[in-house]
């Protein structure tokens, strides 16, 4: 929402006279050659170990070891090993169907857990949204244990085996989630005009009519973001996914972390399978992030926190 | 706090009457098959209905909430009660499994956590840490913003590329510079041809640097967003004011843009160390555990003494002071976020 309303006044700042010269003179902050430096060392911080890690890809591990930055010799073999033996193709398909299903999941119940703390007024609500800002921000190495230890005794006592299985690690991104995707929808929701639910309920409209007819066609842009969000922290978490998963349901994040750990104390380690498997592991978050970057940033902002 | 917070979510929705009884037991039948509709009836007369706040008051679908607090309430808040009341308990490998009748030693473990473990020089670490990267962050991000505000050609690629470091995954952020900073890696060959001899990156006192220039890398683009959101907020007319004044870029930018800024970037220092303080991912694959002595910062301490030491108990103790530590950020965040003002959505200012 803060995204549109960025975007309307911009495009009034530039509509105002497009293009004209004195127009720029007048908006610029930055002498030219400042700007241009500045652009230059940021965009030189940021692509050169970027394309250090595809160019290491395909060098030689003793070329990686030596510390060339350009590969003088040139194979796409890593990109065909890591799939077993860096446990790739195992850990992302976990990643892909843990990830993915906490982002359908978690979307869907922060969409109608926002519209109520959006629209209705009752006692505990300030307290609530304050709640999913504090949320947020709970460290994940408190919750590891006792979540892990939860988890054990439901196996115990309960007969339910969490530890080592998705369903484990689906429930606890999916909890993990919940704060950040609903405060973004709040922010969202906070922007959709409410004459419109006025409308459908003078038509009739139950309040899930309203949610699912208005709401939820209107909200695709938050519904994307918060279900991104929720993606990201699936994919990216290293820390509940060590500790909960056995190597058949382990992650990608895990199992390129497991890998790298174990080229300690080798002779040559394996750099370029690493980062063969770092770059596939970083290609759907980049992606995802490119074709979605417009909603993303205005969320990333509206909602105020990572 | 975030217990007591949070329990009032939990009681929130029970108080209305007009909550259906069975809505607890089973959220997906209730909303598939409309459980609130048949409430729309008995629910309206029992209300005035000529106040203003008619349609807020009336019907609410609380219900909703039960999901989503439920399963904060079981995955956040019972845990978090349960690493409280594990940290005064003599939790090992032994006792663990019948963590339930392990012995309760009261503060024992938070007296051994400050007194004879390394936990005060990990809070130092953390705490030192999060300031220097955020401090270096800072007028990086803001450069950025600044540079990319006034349209030029190639700006939108510019933009995507500065988030690039912030959308890459922690744990391969910290697998490429794990990479780059080995001995006789890229990083040091590079150095050495301008004649510098930097040392080991990954071992002994340097470690702590190499967290921060990686920290730094990854996190600077946050900073850059919300600086941006707040040059956006710049007004048309204040430009041509300062420019009529024929102010200089230098002051400009001091006096009539920055201020601007003091808003979103107060919001980015909270936030930012919060994730720093928080952040587990970036030093526990930079460096692996054990880590060396000068990275042990707060959540890998805690990680370790769980799960390399079977040290369980107190590792819950050093958690909990890890809570305390982020409190203090994470207070002044929660007194300065607006909740409830359609004016400021993202709750900035």
């Amino acid at each position: 929402m803060t995204a549109t309303a960025t975007a309307e006044r911009t495009s009034a700042a530039q509509s105002f006279r497009p293009g004209s010269k004195r127009q720029h003179e007048v908006t610029r902050l930055l002498p030219g050659p400042l700007l241009a430096g500045i652009l230059v060392f940021l965009c030189a911080l940021v692509l050169i170990p970027v394309a250090y890690i595809f160019l290491a890809s395909v060098n030689s591990d003793i070329g990686v070891a030596n510390g060339e930055f350009l590969p003088s010799t040139f194979s796409l073999e890593n990109y065909g090993k890591i799939w077993s033996s860096v446990g790739l193709a195992t850990g992302l398909a976990n990643s892909v169907v843990v990830a993915g299903m906490t982002a359908v999941v978690s979307a869907a119940l922060s969409i109608a857990t926002a519209y109520v703390l959006v629209r209705y007024q009752f006692r505990g609500r300030l307290t609530a949204l304050r709640g999913l800002l504090a949320l947020q921000s709970v460290p994940g190495t408190l919750m590891v244990l006792p979540v892990f230890v939860l988890f054990s005794s439901s196996a115990s006592y309960l007969g339910v085996q969490v530890i080592g299985t998705q369903w484990g690690l689906f429930i606890t991104y999916l909890t993990f989630a919940m704060p950040f995707s609903t405060w973004v929808m709040v922010t969202y929701l906070r922007g959709l005009p409410r004459e419109l639910e006025e409308a459908a309920r003078i038509d009739g409209a139950s309040n899930v009519g309203v949610l699912v007819r208005i709401i939820l066609p209107l909200s695709w842009p938050g519904i994307v973001v918060s279900g991104i969000f929720a993606f990201l922290l699936g994919w990216n978490d290293v820390l509940f996914a060590s500790v909960m998963t056995r190597p058949e349901s382990q992650t990608a994040a895990v199992a390129l972390q497991v890998f790298g750990a174990s080229q300690e104390g080798g002779a040559i380690p394996l750099y370029g399978q690493m980062m063969a498997a770092s770059l596939v592991c970083a290609a759907p978050v980049v992606i995802l992030y490119l074709i979605f970057q417009r909603y993303l940033v205005g969320g990333l902002t509206a909602g105020g926190v990572k | 706090m975030t217990t007591d917070s949070f329990k009032d979510l939990r009681t929130a929705p029970r108080p209305p009457a007009a909550l259906p009884q069975t809505a607890g037991a089973d959220l997906p039948s209730g909303h598939g098959a409309g459980a609130t509709p048949g409430h729309d009836g008995p629910a309206r007369p029992q209300r005035k209905p000529a106040r203003r706040k008619g349609l807020s008051e009336r019907n609410r679908p609380l219900w909703m909430l039960i999901p989503g607090g439920l399963l904060m309430l079981v995955i956040i808040v019972v845990p978090l009660l349960l690493g409280i009341f594990m940290s005064a308990l003599s939790l090992d490998q032994y006792t663990l499994r019948k963590w339930v009748s392990a012995p309760f030693i009261g503060v024992e473990n938070f007296v051994e956590a400050l007194t004879a473990s390394p936990l005060l020089h990990s809070v130092w670490l953390s705490v030192s840490y999060s300031l220097i990267a955020m401090v270096v962050t800072l007028p990086l991000g803001i450069a950025a913003a600044v540079a990319t505000q006034n349209a030029f050609r190639g700006r939108a690629v510019v933009r995507s590329i500065f988030l690039v470091p912030y959308v890459l995954p922690s744990f391969v952020v910290a697998t490429v510079w794990r990479t780059m900073f080995q001995p006789d890696g890229v990083i040091d060959s590079a150095l050495g041809s301008v004649g510098i001899d930097a040392g080991l990156w990954l071992n002994g006192p340097q470690t702590f640097w190499t967290l921060v220039l990686v920290q730094i890398w990854a996190s600077w683009p946050f900073i850059y967003l919300l600086a941006l959101s707040g040059l956006q907020s710049v007004d048309h007319e204040v430009h041509e004011a300062s420019a009529l004044d024929g102010a200089l870029w230098w002051n400009k930018l001091r006096y009539v843009v920055f201020p601007y800024l003091k808003g979103p970037l107060a919001l980015a220092f909270l936030i930012g160390m919060l994730h720093h303080i928080n952040n587990f991912t970036l030093p526990f694959v930079l460096f692996g555990v054990p880590a060396p002595a000068d990275v042990e910062v707060l959540p890998i301490l805690t990680y370790v003494t769980s799960f390399q030491s079977f040290r369980f108990g107190l590792s819950a103790a050093m958690a909990f002071v890890s809570l305390v530590l982020i409190a203090i950020p994470l207070f002044i965040y929660l007194r300065a976020v607006k909740l409830d003002d359609a004016e400021t959505p993202g709750g900035k200012k």
